[in-house]
């Protein structure tokens, strides 16, 4: 049985870029169910990211309804918009992100002490970092990691606490073709096994292939939405597993 | 913790800003604390001033004293008070003192001078100068119709050791009292004006001329300054028939007005020191906060609250701090023990190898105060500062809006 994780019903956002006002989304009307692999296709400036940004709750919608695991984004305040990221939802981003100063573990680790786990949080990031097939290079940090490790590590930052809605924002610009394809059967390996829902935003044609449903955004606009028969998944990360569960969270 | 980590490990970042940063930390905090250990050594100095000279570091004075300020004025019951003044806990020593209005004369020179009536036995203990006669000897206990004078009055009297001189004084019931005085002992004490008010003699002499009986004052010294204001409240519990105490600071509030007023003007130079050290710290962590203003909003993505944020920047600010407070220790140690070994010389300032301000005779080295407080207070200041200079650079950071941020980013 699924259950809807994102309903937005003619949203739209208008943002300032120094005079003029940019008009991002021109009413989307979209649902998405639990368990869905989603790709967001479509032309820069169609909107893709300001999406991503509206269901992540890392902004507010300027008109429209839009909920998200059961919560109004527009109602919610900011404290309460930062709880829902801390504790609901995992973040991609195209440029990795990681923390420079933080090895592989501490990064997944922060986010695990930031949710307020205790003694156990090492063991569980670590547990992550395993799954991910990612363990030897616990120790590292991003400058001693290649482009496709560091976005393997973002994505155990993204996955350690276990979220139910993740959300890439170009997770495979940075990387070469078969680091993206590693990625994608790891992120699709990951709904597989744990139920996440995922919803990614690319340019790239390979990427989209490993979609079950792909949206297309045109000037704001939902211009296409179409569902593909599922491909039986097949894991290409050695060691992979399950994750550890969560627990004190 | 892994946010200490990411602090800590942060300050390492960007390494010349850092080790700029840490290098005006220091350097600020040490000319801070070196100014406290000065403006702490001229509080010693100024009690040590006082309290030699002999004000003492407490007196025992008659009621109103205070007020009228009237040196005929004689103490309820002296004994009692001194009895109670020894056995007060931190006293080192005690004396008592008459005093009157006097003229002394030999030939056809006159001086006004105060007749200060002494217990020969307990002076020396409160009095530096009369530990260090200059010529002929002190006065003896149990001996009358001596004196001991200061340079400038025998010079100005043109009296020399075994002259008799003349004092009159006003005595009972408004007669004119005289007595002749031996000259025994001249003490030069290398300022004119501390000459001046060096004019002994035994109590019973001033007893005699005055017709006036009992002490005056009951001169306390502590056996450290700092416990004066302590052994003043002791006293004051104890003292019967309105004799009352009073610290050095009372006694002569001129002369520590003039300190105070030392002190504040150090203090403000300070403050202006630490202000410059503060703008520049607050500009070097703004810099570093809007270089990480992208990793602020993905910290944000990811549910940091701005509170964490603001402590997680904080934290940051403290370990620079610690850093700036063992660079400030490094630079600050030595030269401050050196100026508590060696002093500072004022003589080329004030010309003179000897002062008086206010009565007291000033010592023209003046020594900083070196002690463990140094450390306590070196990182509170330098981590406090650095952490307050942190603070705007940290609710800069906390209200990073990430979805604005991330998107200028890209």
């Amino acid at each position: 049985m699924t259950d809807t994780i994102v309903a937005a019903r003619g949203l739209t956002k208008n943002f300032q870029e120094g005079r003029h006002e940019v008009r991002a989304l021109r009413g989307i009307d979209l649902s998405v169910d639990s368990g869905e692999f989603l790709a967001l296709v479509g032309p820069s400036g169609s909107g893709k990211t300001t999406f991503l940004n509206l269901v992540g709750a890392l902004d507010r919608p300027t008109s429209g309804d839009l909920i998200v695991l059961g919560r109004d984004i527009g109602r919610l305040s900011k404290g309460a918009r930062a709880d829902m990221r801390l504790r609901e939802l995992g973040f991609v981003f195209q440029a990795f992100n990681l923390v420079p100063v933080l090895t592989a573990l501490e990064n997944v680790e922060f986010v695990l002490e930031l949710q307020g786990v205790g003694r156990e949080r090492r063991q569980r990031a670590m547990g992550v970092l395993d799954e991910l097939g990612l363990a030897e290079l616990a120790d590292r940090r991003p400058n001693e990691l290649s482009g496709g490790q560091q976005q393997r590590v973002a994505v155990a930052r993204a996955v350690a606490a276990r979220p139910r809605l993740v959300l890439a924002d170009e997770p495979t610009a940075n990387l070469d073709g078969e680091n993206a394809e590693v990625l994608m059967h790891l992120m699709r390996d990951l709904r597989d096994r744990h139920g996440m829902t995922f919803i990614f935003s690319t340019h790239d044609a390979r990427v989209v292939a490993h979609a079950v449903r792909v949206v297309t955004l045109m000037d704001g606009r939902v211009a296409r939405d179409e569902e593909k028969p599922e491909e039986a998944p097949h894991a290409i990360v050695p060691g992979a597993g399950r994750l550890p569960a969560a627990s004190g969270a | 913790m892994v946010s200490t980590r990411y602090a800590v490990r942060s300050v390492g970042r960007n390494v010349r800003r850092t080790i700029l940063s840490v290098v005006g930390i220091g350097v600020g905090c040490a000319l801070a604390v070196f100014m406290e250990s000065m403006n702490r050594g001229r509080d010693e100095l100024f009690a040590r001033a006082a309290a030699s000279s002999g004000i003492g570091h407490v007196r025992v004075v008659p009621r109103g004293w205070r007020e009228r300020r009237d040196v005929r004025a004689r103490l309820a019951d002296w004994q009692h008070d001194r009895d109670v003044a020894r056995s007060t806990p931190g006293v080192a020593s005690t004396t008592i003192r008459s005093r009157t209005q006097a003229l002394v004369a030999m030939g056809t020179h006159v001086v006004p001078v105060e007749l200060v009536g002494v217990d020969p036995a307990t002076e020396p203990s409160t009095f530096r100068f009369v530990r260090e006669i200059t010529h002929g000897r002190y006065l003896r206990p149990g001996e009358h119709g001596t004196v001991v004078l200061g340079q400038s009055i025998a010079d100005r009297l043109r009296a020399g050791l075994d002259d008799d001189i003349l004092a009159t004084a006003v005595g009972p019931r408004g007669s004119i009292e005289s007595a002749m005085l031996r000259v025994v002992g001249i003490v030069a004490t290398g300022s004119e004006d501390a000459d001046l008010a060096v004019c002994q003699v035994a109590i019973e002499d001033v007893t005699k001329l005055t017709g006036l009986k009992g002490a005056g004052e009951v001169v306390v010294m502590a056996g450290d300054w700092r416990a004066a204001d302590a052994i003043r409240d002791a006293l004051t519990q104890r003292l019967t028939g309105g004799d009352e105490a009073m610290t050095w600071g009372e006694l002569a509030p001129e002369f520590k007005g003039h300190n105070e007023q030392d002190k504040a003007a150090a203090r403000f130079v300070r403050a202006i020191i630490l202000l410059i050290v503060l703008l520049g710290v607050a500009s070097a962590q703004l810099a570093a906060v809007l270089e990480r203003r992208r990793e602020f909003a993905v910290l944000s993505a990811l549910g940091m609250r701005a509170g964490t944020m603001v402590v997680l920047v904080l934290q940051e600010a403290a370990a620079l701090g610690l850093a700036g407070a063992v660079v400030a220790l490094a630079i600050a140690l030595p030269v401050v023990w050196q100026f508590a070994r060696t002093g500072l010389d004022l003589r080329s300032a004030y010309g003179s190898s000897n002062f008086t301000f206010s009565g007291a005779f000033m010592e023209p080295v003046f020594y900083g105060d070196f002690g463990v407080w140094i450390v306590p207070w070196v990182v509170a200041l330098a981590v406090g500062a650095t952490m307050l200079a942190s603070l705007y650079p940290a609710w800069f950071a906390a209200r990073t809006d990430p979805a604005v941020a991330l998107r200028v980013a890209q």
